[in-house]
């Protein structure tokens, strides 16, 4: 990531959202929660299906942050906010742009969209070498 | 997740996504803790919300900081504690009051990994209205309303053109549309199709709130057409910090959805 | 409109401002009006007259029942949202002038934050066939559907005509902020802002930022206004309605005046002044408080221009000078303003200019003798100069 400069965009990932990989990530990340994987549970919380977990996302913005920064990058700190659901039968579109770069600190700017809206927003603070965890 | 990070997958030691970092101390799907954990309940005060009818449970926000990335073999505890409890919100989900959790985590030599702030909407679930939660419709544009004043513009917008008023006795041009001249006062009036072209007189860039189904930020310019009237439309292609008054613009007319097209913008190009 | 010694404000009434009033806007318009009655020492059975704004869900003659009203000899609603914050009083004026009525109750409530909130893109019902709607299918479509927006391009216009920045508008948001600090009717009672605070509010629509715009509020103001011959009788002091005003052109638009040859400036008050003035029998070096309609900062500039109080382009020097904060030569909104105390349509900004000519403000400024009060700009508006009993 030498070349990284401020106002460079992440490249577009999109994730085609499936019931079974809501389950999935909800049972992966030990998040029990039934209106992750029970429809019926769902409907009578007042949503029309199951929808992914806040761990799932986590996850997701985790993975697409560290496909543009790479191995060498370590992720210090995100800050998300969830609005919509992300719903089976969906697609979640993540955009996100280097905002701030102090050598290697760098700080980037996120989101998710699908076809409901805005599924998740935030920032998140990466460093993107030189990293000091023990995996090094 | 489908995260092939290299980190986590090969190598010596390998380490874990931190981004796992919560899931570590959570219960099993038997709602036991880890052996050698509390048998507290650590999420009493959301276990206490259910009790008053609050069962709704959202996460909203989420906050971690990494400050190290665990290894195999390694061995966590976690603290957790309520720092704040809101007044009663109303929200789209229904009423409810917003909890933030702070937890920290260690590893076996009591060196703190992670910290995470989480923000739960608890919520008191409204009352089920009869028959099937219906699926969600993909958000769509307002659509105009199109009467016998305005027909023509919408319709021409349809038909790939950008019509402008023009009255037949004084040959004034307006926009927007409007049954009477206010100049001469005829009702008698045809249209032109204006080229599309002008320059920006102002323009806003809106952020907040995310309306959608629109992409943000949604930059909005008021444009002096080159036939003499002024128009509203989205401008695309430009940063937000590249937008300027005086800058020329041409419009496209494009289907935007289903019976809707609209003129809209580009920044010409020198 | 000419009305000196003619027609008083007898009594202010408010609710407490929030963000959730948990009970009914009808139930808000009562308790402000019937505390306005009791601040005029006056019985709902005397009210013959009712007024309010457009967007008030509360109907007059409701309001009335239950205040205890009898018969009803006038009612009128001004149209425009926030710009018809002085109609009512234009409107007061006019029928108890004429004898069509003696004793007024002016109200507004509302639960803009817990209800609809007219800043979440929402406003009206956007499926029928409404003037709002035909007028609005302009903008719509195209994502353009908050007030923040909309007033956004006449800023935007205003910054390159006369090289005002954010930091300019931000100035303005400060005063009002320490205003209302000290304010603990405010919604930001004891919470000032600094300029810095300011420029790292985040974009709503740029150049607006967060700190640039209105609150959104719970509550209810109201209004007694009653003749210079009952007024006589009250105990409370009156002040009086020294002129009054309403004002629309051809370049009016429903909060999108985006047409005219110039969109810098709310013409509709440039149109206005003189005869304000006029009437009142004096000049703006004569007024000693302002209580502008701000609902987004930049929307003061160029009311301070419009009504004489510097010259065109110069009220961001006039605001960095200090001239509009606690101390200057024209505080504005001394209670904060709708950024710092609630966003009550306008009409809290008319009770802190009656506060302010009876001596009762909480920033209360010493020896107020005549205060501007504005309606919405952006929109077909109003304004008003209110004169102190003993000026």
């Amino acid at each position: 990531m030498n070349t990284a400069r401020v106002g460079d965009k992440l490249p577009e990932l999109v994730i085609p959202i499936t019931a079974v990989q809501i389950v999935a990530g909800a049972i992966a990340t030990q998040d029990f929660e039934n209106v992750h994987h029970d429809r019926a549970a769902a409907e009578a919380a007042g949503t029309p299906d199951i929808f992914m977990n806040i761990l799932t996302t986590n996850g997701l913005v985790g993975r697409y942050l560290t496909d543009w920064a790479g191995a060498a990058a370590r992720i210090q700190r995100i800050q998300l906010t969830l609005g919509i659901p992300n719903f089976p039968g969906d697609r979640m579109t993540l955009n996100g742009q280097l905002v701030a770069l102090e050598g290697s600190e760098a700080k980037i700017e996120f989101k998710g969209r699908n076809s409901l809206g805005n599924h998740v927003s935030g920032i998140a603070w990466l460093r993107l070498k030189g990293a000091t965890t023990r995996a090094d | 997740m489908g995260d092939n990070n290299s980190l986590y997958l090969e190598g010596k030691q390998v380490v874990a996504p931190p981004t796992m970092l919560q899931m570590w101390t959570f219960r099993d799907v038997h709602g036991k803790y880890a052996p050698g954990s509390t048998d507290q309940d650590t999420y009493e005060v959301l276990t206490r919300f259910n009790e008053f009818g609050f069962s709704g449970s959202v996460a909203v926000s989420y906050d971690q900081t990494y400050h190290n990335y665990l290894a195999e073999g390694d061995l966590v505890h976690s603290y957790s504690t309520i720092s704040e409890i809101s007044d009663l919100k109303s929200t789209r989900l229904g009423e409810g009051c917003f909890v933030t959790e702070l937890a920290e985590y260690y590893d076996a030599n009591d060196v703190l990994f992670g910290e995470a702030c989480i923000t739960y909407f608890k919520y008191r679930i409204p009352e089920k209205k009869p028959g099937k939660v219906s699926k969600i419709e993909p958000p769509k544009r307002i659509s105009p309303v199109e009467n016998h004043d305005s027909k023509h513009f919408w319709q021409g917008l349809r038909d790939g053109k950008l019509l402008i008023q023009q009255c037949q006795q004084c040959g004034t041009l307006r926009h927007p549309p409007q049954p009477m001249c206010e100049a001469c006062q005829s009702l008698r009036w045809s249209t032109i199709e204006s080229t599309g072209k002008g320059s920006i007189y102002s323009y806003t860039v809106m952020h907040y709130p995310e309306i959608p189904p629109f992409d943000y930020p949604n930059a909005i310019v008021l444009v002096d057409l080159d036939e003499g009237v002024r128009l509203v439309s989205q401008l695309r292609g430009s940063e937000p910090e590249n937008i300027a008054i005086g800058q020329r613009v041409q419009a496209w007319i494009e289907p935007v959805q289903e019976n809707l097209s609209l003129p809209i913008f580009e920044v010409i190009k020198a | 409109m000419q009305t000196e010694k003619h027609i008083a404000i007898v009594g202010i009434g408010a609710t407490e401002f929030s963000k959730n009033s948990r009970r009914s806007e009808m139930q808000l318009a009562c308790e402000a009006a019937l505390a306005a009655l009791q601040d005029a020492g006056i019985q709902g059975a005397q009210v013959d007259g009712m007024a309010t704004l457009s967007m008030d869900n509360n109907w007059e003659i409701d309001v009335h029942r239950q205040i205890g009203g009898q018969q009803l000899n006038f009612f009128a609603r001004t149209q425009y949202g926030g710009g018809g914050s002085i109609g009512p009083f234009a409107h007061a004026c006019s029928a108890i002038q004429t004898g069509q009525c003696e004793t007024v109750v002016i109200f507004r409530g509302m639960n803009e934050r817990s209800g609809l909130r007219f800043g979440g893109g929402q406003i009206m019902n956007m499926n029928a066939l409404n003037p709002d709607m035909i007028h609005f299918s302009h903008y719509f479509p195209c994502g353009f559907m908050t007030p923040a927006g909309w007033i956004a391009l006449a800023a935007r216009r205003y910054m390159h005509e006369y090289g005002a920045t954010s930091e300019d508008f931000g100035r303005i948001a400060v005063s009002f902020r320490d205003f209302a600090s000290t304010n603990p009717k405010a919604f930001f009672y004891e919470r000032p802002i600094t300029l810095a605070h300011h420029q790292a509010s985040r974009v709503i629509a740029d150049p607006l930022r967060l700190f640039d715009c209105c609150q959104e509020s719970d509550g209810a103001v109201a209004f007694v206004l009653t003749s210079a011959a009952r007024a006589r009788d009250l105990d409370t002091e009156p002040v009086w309605i020294a002129s009054v005003a309403q004002r629309a052109l051809p370049t009016s638009r429903q909060v999108t005046p985006f047409y005219g040859d110039s969109i810098t400036h709310f013409s509709e008050f440039d149109a206005m002044a003189d005869e304000l003035y006029r009437c009142a029998d004096i000049s703006p070096a004569d007024i000693d408080l302002a209580c502008l309609y701000d609902h987004f900062t930049s929307a003061v500039l160029p009311q301070l221009e419009s009504f004489g109080f510097c010259a065109r382009g110069e009220a961001k020097d006039f605001v960095k000078d200090g001239h509009i904060s606690r101390g200057g030569k024209l505080p504005v909104n001394t209670h904060g303003g709708q950024i710092g105390e609630a966003y009550i349509h306008g009409l809290n900004g008319m009770a802190e200019a009656v506060r302010q000519l009876r001596g009762s403000s909480v920033n209360q400024l010493p020896g107020a003798d005549h205060a501007l009060v504005t309606a919405g700009p952006g929109v077909p508006t109003g304004a008003a100069i209110l004169r102190r009993a003993a000026a």
